[in-house]
């Protein structure tokens, strides 16, 4: 078994390493999107599956990441590391001032909530245009810089936005295995027994969120140094959905589901639009059929048929 | 003997529905202690207030001669003061051994940081988890269904699993609510042994039961009847008490 698993990896690293040499651009531009989308997603997934919390908010920490980038990059010149930082630092300070109020609320309640903070959110960036530029946004980001390298093409990027992608995957991995993650699912689970056994559930909602925010804000510097343009059009709720999306159709139980939850959210549309106007409905029926016929998400009905080839001990 | 848990004075009502008024009384430190009453007496109540899932309108808990009226479920959790469910809560979605690694959580200490990077700290922690898991899992009679999810498993072996992650957590004070529910006569036997064994390690139990087989093994009963304490005293003099025979036993 150990075996099959291992060169089912290395076969999926070296397509991964392939695939910029002989797709087409546009091709590997959707792969970019799909890295971001899994980084940003992860935090909404890890949430929705692991937590039980479902958050619709995503779309503002990743819009506090761009132009917290944006921002420091244009404005002051900084290298671009400190707008990272910058932007998680206040990704995090927010979530925990908005995440410990709110998230004594659940269920829908908290849904509702957190999509009033996207509504909110999106507001502030068009209204606050001396910071975001409103709708004019800010452009001329530069590109990022790897030991003198521009990172200023899909291709290149590809190969930054995906190792950062499966080294998060890999984080929250490690969590869900280790004493907090079992702290996290107990909560999850039950909720009352889980204080029983000494976990502070308002501390660990509360910190779970923030770590959500901080990849939400991770993604949306990604995304500010890749396309070199911010506006306010790309952190509406719009974008929060997609984020929740991905999240439910990946499979929230399974951290690498989420990665083909963002395959589908990017693909899907881009190989739809050639219908034409049609598009948005097929989409929309797209997205009802696999909810029907995968109720465990992509990840889920994978790990059903990885399960299903291995035989019974 | 010292009292490990004091409650004094308690009254509790809801949006003017009288549910407790002025209850005291004390659970000995390492005795098994009933608290019997007929239905909407006041125990569940009592039982969220002595937890810390309710905060009473009147009156205070004192636990090992401290005030605790205060203190959140987790709080007092640390301070050995844990409690089951009538209806069992087990986290349905994880193992039995993981619902039990899950009851160690006092016991260990890494945070998230640690928890994220997979440092070998952590990984070292997650398999005294594991080994500590295993080892109740023989203790209790869970081995053979170590692997499954508890949620699957039928209402008794879930009772046991809950009491199992309980027992990891090492309380001082077990509060059970109607822990025999459910179970049939053979799951009640592994019950009492169960608590016999624990009660034997030092752990003062509370237990909440409409059993009489099972209260019967409790050295000091606590009978609350619309919402006051009527009689205190050995399991046999309670039963034989009038007022108790009306309310309660009679009927």
């Amino acid at each position: 078994m150990r075996i099959k698993r291992l060169v089912f990896a290395v076969v999926l690293v070296a397509l991964w390493i392939a695939i910029p040499a002989f797709a087409s651009r546009s091709v590997v531009d959707m792969l970019v999107w799909t890295g971001l989308y899994t980084i940003a997603g992860l935090g909404v997934s890890f949430l929705l599956g692991q937590c039980g919390i479902v958050s619709l908010a995503q779309s503002v920490f990743f819009g506090i990441g761009a132009y917290a980038s944006a921002y420091c990059a244009t404005q002051f010149g900084w290298m671009a590391p400190a707008g990272f930082l910058v932007g998680m630092v206040v990704s995090a300070l927010i979530a925990l001032a908005v995440g410990w109020p709110v998230l004594r609320l659940s269920g829908y309640f908290l849904a509702l909530a957190t999509l009033a903070l996207a509504i909110i959110g999106h507001v502030m960036f068009l209204e606050w245009d001396w910071l975001t530029g409103g709708t004019l946004g800010i452009g001329g980001i530069p590109a990022l810089d790897l030991f003198g390298f521009a990172l200023n093409t899909p291709q290149r990027f590809y190969f930054l936005v995906w190792p950062l992608a499966v080294f998060v995957l890999c984080l929250h991995r490690n969590l869900l295995h280790s004493r907090t993650g079992f702290a996290i699912r107990a909560m999850r689970d039950a909720p009352a027994a889980a204080q029983v056994l000494g976990v502070d559930t308002r501390v660990l909602k509360v910190k779970m969120f923030i770590l959500s925010a901080v990849l939400g804000a991770l993604a949306g510097s990604l995304f500010a140094h890749y396309v070199t343009f911010v506006s306010v059009d790309s952190f509406g709720v719009d974008r929060a959905i997609n984020f929740l999306l991905l999240a439910v159709l990946g499979g929230a139980t399974t951290i690498f589901g989420t990665i083909l939850g963002a395959l589908f959210i990017t693909v899907m549309p881009n190989v739809l639009s050639r219908f034409g106007d049609i598009h948005g409905v097929l989409f929309a029926a797209s997205l009802i059929l696999a909810v029907i016929f995968l109720p465990e998400g992509f990840g889920g009905a994978l790990r059903r048929a990885f399960v299903r080839s291995e035989p019974k001990p | 003997m010292s009292n490990l848990l004091d409650v004094r004075n308690v009254s509790h009502s809801f949006r003017g529905l009288s549910v407790l008024r002025g209850v005291n009384f004390v659970a000995p430190q390492g005795q098994i202690v009933g608290l019997i009453g007929p239905n909407g007496a006041g125990k569940s109540t009592l039982f969220n207030i002595i937890s810390g899932f309710l905060e009473p309108n009147q009156g205070q808990v004192f636990y090992q001669g401290e005030d605790i009226s205060r203190l959140s479920v987790p709080q007092r959790s640390r301070r050995g003061l844990m409690r089951s469910f009538q209806t069992p809560q087990v986290f349905s979605h994880l193992t039995v051994r993981e619902n039990l690694m899950a009851g160690c959580y006092k016991e260990t200490g890494s945070g998230l940081i640690a928890g994220l990077s997979g440092m070998r700290g952590s990984r070292r922690e997650q398999a005294r988890m594991g080994d500590t898991a295993d080892r109740a899992c023989e203790i209790y009679g869970l081995t053979g269904v170590r692997d499954q999810l508890a949620g699957k498993l039928p209402g008794g072996q879930q009772r046991l699993v809950e009491l199992a992650r309980a027992a990891i957590g090492k309380p001082t004070l077990l509060c059970l609510d109607e822990p025999s529910s459910g179970l049939n006569t053979e799951e009640v036997n592994q019950l009492m042994a169960m608590l016999r064994r624990l009660n034997a390690e030092g752990v003062t139990i509370l237990l909440v039961s409409h059993d009489m087989d099972l209260v019967a093994v409790a050295e000091h009963v606590h009978v609350l009847c619309f919402g006051e304490i009527i009689a205190s005293g050995s399991f046999a003099a309670v039963k034989g008490d009038a007022r108790v025979r009306d309310a309660y036993l009679g009927v």
